[in-house]
């Protein structure tokens, strides 16, 4: 059997409401559909060889949290940066989003840098943007709904108005409460502030990057899953937002 | 003084006519009071002739303020008490408007206030407690005030400066600085090593980081989740030495340890609750209260709704149980382990403002432990059905396992119909009331109809 290596970067800093289901529910689909799935976990310190890696897979944090990872992840940004170059699969949330762009200001004036892979910047603000969301995206080809539930304090614009947010919002606040976009997506990578988790309620979004990895395996996605259960959750969450 | 005498009269009035509507009367009096007079709280609790004493912390602060509330009332005292749930300022009034007389002039003895954490800055500008009793900080209730290091930072600062005790969980990392460079006087309880610890943990801890340097910090045992012998190899922060040492714990069919001297029994069951017990017993002893009567007053101590709590229809045990946050979940896993019998679990998930909007906490839990306590059908109920279904699928149980029931009252029939020996209903707060009431009414009706069929057969 096939097995993917997916690293999960500094497990014990940046793990916030329950973002390790995205992992859980990589893992199992990928077993689902056949593959065996190797989680790695990555801690502070530690030398990665991301040409090994399927997937890199990072959760949100506290701002302190996020100033010890920049600061171990800046060594390794650029091997990062040419994987995600070459389609390698990366997602990240909400800390780790922020963490992706030029830097984050927190409300008291503290700056803490990030990895400015894209021309975004994050500044704090008093009021934490807190919900339930509900996006539109175009990531796997076709139009689908995401839900999850955000609650960041940060409000990031994008300087570098080519780059694509992951989706558009529907209800809830999303970058900044204000111009509808939500998230960047770049390749097969994904930044957000869905929480939710995202991936075990938005199986198609869990599929896109399942085949973003074995297409750059050249490996074949066969047969469909039964996610009936994850439908259900979905549009439960749907019909709440959307009233439908 | 009319402005006292006005606001104590409105709050009692409202308290009466919500009664009589037959609503919770936890919040709504304590507001009316306080907006007639903004200190009715600070005068009400000049009232009190011995100790005021505030219970904080994320889990087991309704448990533990309970035990010490039923210890208190052994012994004869007079005490305030705020409900479960009404935590805030408002709610801490409703019980000083409910309990004193109409010029706010009666003595109590005691106070025992319950309070959220980030509550306490606000409650110490108000009254003047003796002891502030701390049981631990969990991952809870983010949603509403941000990341754990900022609540703790906030009772730290309240607390500097004044003269007061606290009384300190060693075990937790989170708690056991609270009084360093604070000038409070400390006291700590912590359990020595048991039959239930681990070398490992398997549960989503908070404060891996030291508190003093950022180091990780180390265990030499877990005893749950974050709560431990741990230390830091960096800076050598470590557990104080406990005034208060649990020992000899068991868990077999209740709970039984050894406090200093003193031998306690509880028909509580499951860890948390020996740290909830051992919490109350070190606040009672400060407060110089007997080993007889503190043994006592324990043994006497049932469960209330929520917490264990057990109904039977039709021959079928029915455990009620309230889950509100990862730690909880984990603990009521670890609980289910020991009860051998095949179970159906029935889990209603609400996301309404007492439950937290943010239902992700169940991805923090263990859910995992589902594997091993021998059930047959997963029941997934409340607003998000959905999504505690679909932990559960994730969490390694069969889908043709999976029932999804939003409606309460379908959802717990229906565990109640599976062929399980018995049935566990773990509710979140909010759904938590409504299912007590189903449980009772089908046990009323089921025991009704055997009584009829019984007296049918006779005739």
């Amino acid at each position: 059997m096939e097995t993917i290596k997916i690293a999960h970067l500094y497990p014990d800093l940046l793990n916030l409401y329950g973002d390790r289901g995205n992992l859980i529910c990589l893992q199992k689909r990928l077993n689902w559909y056949g593959f065996a799935c190797h989680i790695i976990p990555v801690e502070l310190g530690e030398d990665i060889d991301f040409s090994t890696l399927d997937m890199v897979f990072m959760g949100g944090g506290s701002d302190r949290e996020q100033n010890l990872v920049y600061r171990d992840l800046f060594r390794q940004a650029d091997a990062l940066w040419v994987e995600i170059e070459e389609g390698m699969p990366l997602l990240a949330i909400c800390g780790s989003y922020q963490l992706l762009g030029r830097y984050y200001e927190s409300i008291d004036g503290k700056m803490m840098y990030g990895l400015s892979f894209f021309d975004f910047y994050t500044e704090g603000e008093e009021k934490r943007l807190i919900g339930n969301i509900i996006l539109e995206t175009e990531v796997t080809g076709e139009k689908k709904t995401v839900v999850g539930f955000e609650n960041h304090g940060g409000r990031t614009y994008f300087n570098d108005d080519t780059l694509k947010p992951f989706g558009k919002v529907l209800r809830g606040y999303g970058n900044n409460g204000q111009d509808k976009t939500e998230g960047i997506s770049y390749k097969n990578l994904i930044g957000t502030y869905l929480h939710g988790p995202l991936l075990p309620k938005n199986p198609a979004i869990a599929d896109f990057f399942i085949q973003a990895i074995l297409k750059r395996k050249g490996l074949e996605l066969k047969g469909e899953l039964d996610d009936r259960i994850e439908n259900f959750a979905h549009e439960q969450v749907k019909r709440m937002l959307l009233g439908t | 003084m009319l402005r006292k005498i006005i606001a104590i009269m409105l709050g009692k009035i409202v308290w009466f006519i919500l009664k009589i509507l037959g609503r919770q009367a936890t919040v709504l009096p304590g507001r009316v009071a306080r907006l007639i007079d903004r200190d009715i709280l600070k005068k009400l609790s000049r009232n009190i002739s011995e100790e005021i004493i505030v219970i904080t912390g994320t889990n087991g602060k309704t448990t533990t303020s309970n035990m010490l509330a039923g210890i208190l009332k052994e012994k004869g005292y007079r005490i305030v008490h705020n409900q479960a749930g009404a935590n805030m300022l408002t709610g801490i009034t409703t019980a000083f408007i409910k309990e004193t007389d109409i010029k706010g002039r009666k003595k109590h003895h005691y106070a025992i206030l319950e309070t959220d954490e980030a509550n306490v800055p606000l409650l110490l500008n108000e009254v003047k407690p003796r002891m502030i009793l701390i049981t631990n900080f969990f991952r809870d209730q983010l949603d509403r005030y941000g990341e754990l290091d900022h609540t703790v930072r906030l009772i730290k600062e309240s607390i500097k400066g004044k003269s007061l005790e606290l009384v300190l969980n060693a075990d937790d990392p989170m708690v056991a600085h609270l009084a360093s460079d604070t000038g409070a006087t400390a006291w700590y309880y912590g359990f020595s090593d048991t039959d239930y610890d681990s070398l490992e943990s398997r549960e989503s801890r908070e404060g891996r980081y030291c508190i003093f340097c950022g180091h990780e910090i180390s265990y030499r045992r877990y005893h749950y989740a974050q709560l431990g012998s741990f230390f830091c190899p960096k800076c050598g922060y470590h557990n104080p030495e406990p005034h208060f040492t649990g020992y000899d714990l068991s868990l077999q069919g209740g709970i039984s340890l050894r406090i200093n001297d003193l031998k306690i029994t509880s028909s509580y069951q499951g860890f948390y609750n020996a740290y909830n017990i051992l919490a109350a017993v070190a606040a009672a002893k400060l407060l110089g209260i007997e080993n007889e009567v503190i043994e006592q007053a324990i043994k006497k101590y049932l469960p209330p709704s929520g917490r264990m709590e057990t109904f039977i229809i039709n021959g079928k045990p029915a455990v009620l149980v309230l889950v509100k946050n990862p730690t909880g979940l984990n603990q009521t896993l670890h609980t289910l382990q020991y009860d051998k019998r095949s179970k159906d679990v029935f889990f209603a998930l609400n996301d309404n403002a007492a439950d937290g909007r943010d239902v992700s906490w169940i991805w923090d839990a263990d859910v995992e432990m589902i594997n091993d306590i021998n059930y047959k059908m997963v029941i997934c109920s409340g607003k998000r059905s959905g999504d505690i279904a679909v932990r559960m699928k994730y969490a390694g149980v069969d889908s043709e396992r999976i029932i999804i029931r939003t409606l309460l009252k379908e959802g717990i029939e229906e565990a109640l119909r599976s062929e399980g020996e018995t049935a566990y209903i773990l509710s979140t707060y909010t759904a938590l009331f409504a299912c007590r009431d189903i449980l009772q009414e089908l046990q009323t009706s089921a025991s009704a109809g055997e009584k009829g069929s019984k007296s049918l057969s006779a005739v």
